[in-house]
């Protein structure tokens, strides 16, 4: 298991790209029935968690680890 | 007003034991086949990169409440959370790795996932979704 994880770098933005993704795709398909409705629904939710995360990690930045 | 209240078919609790089996067989017990296929890859490739980040298939602790959500959660990934606990060297994960969070959110994800896809093919087969 520890192979696939190799191949993916260690790198926080990117792991948590990874998972915008995955969640993204998830639901949009799930919540959409329509292939534009989908494509923009996609976008929402991965521009929200992409952008979300971004925000907080740099709201939080002055805070001592 | 007053709400028309059907009862699900007996098919409809198939589904949701096939949907918890294995993430997309319920779609695809319900004629739902290229749904249940992006429904397959995606939680058993959110549930594969879990395990790969060294996360934690919970159980529950002996005080330490919460860990009954995280296993309820991890519960719901059907049979790859069992597989995972058969085929992982080590199922409660490296809580030293960098990655640990990452893996348990992770697997903690593809488990509610496939409790939402669960709900998702009662609906469909009790005829509330189409």
């Amino acid at each position: 298991m520890t192979v696939l994880a190799a191949l993916f770098p260690t790198d926080h933005f990117l792991i948590m790209t990874l998972y915008a993704l995955l969640v993204s795709i998830f639901f949009s398909v799930l919540w959409a029935n329509e292939r534009r409705e989908r494509i923009r629904l996609f976008a929402k939710i991965f521009g929200a968690l992409v952008l979300g995360g971004l925000a907080v990690a740099w709201l939080m930045y002055p805070f001592p680890k | 007003m007053s709400q028309e209240k059907r009862t699900p078919s007996p098919g409809a609790w198939i589904a949701v034991v096939l949907a918890w089996v294995f993430p997309g067989l319920g779609h695809y017990y319900l004629g739902r086949r290229s749904r249940a296929l992006v429904y397959a890859v995606l939680v058993t490739v959110t549930f594969v990169f879990g395990l790969s980040f060294q996360g934690r298939l919970y159980s529950p602790e002996q005080g330490a409440p919460l860990t009954l959500l995280a296993t309820f959660a991890v519960f719901g990934s059907g049979l790859l959370n069992i597989a995972g606990r058969l085929l992982v060297e080590n199922p409660r994960g490296a809580i030293l790795a960098v990655t640990y969070e990452y893996g348990c959110a992770f697997l903690l994800t593809a488990g509610l996932m496939n409790l939402l896809l669960m709900l998702d093919a009662y609906d469909i087969a009790a005829g509330r979704k189409s």
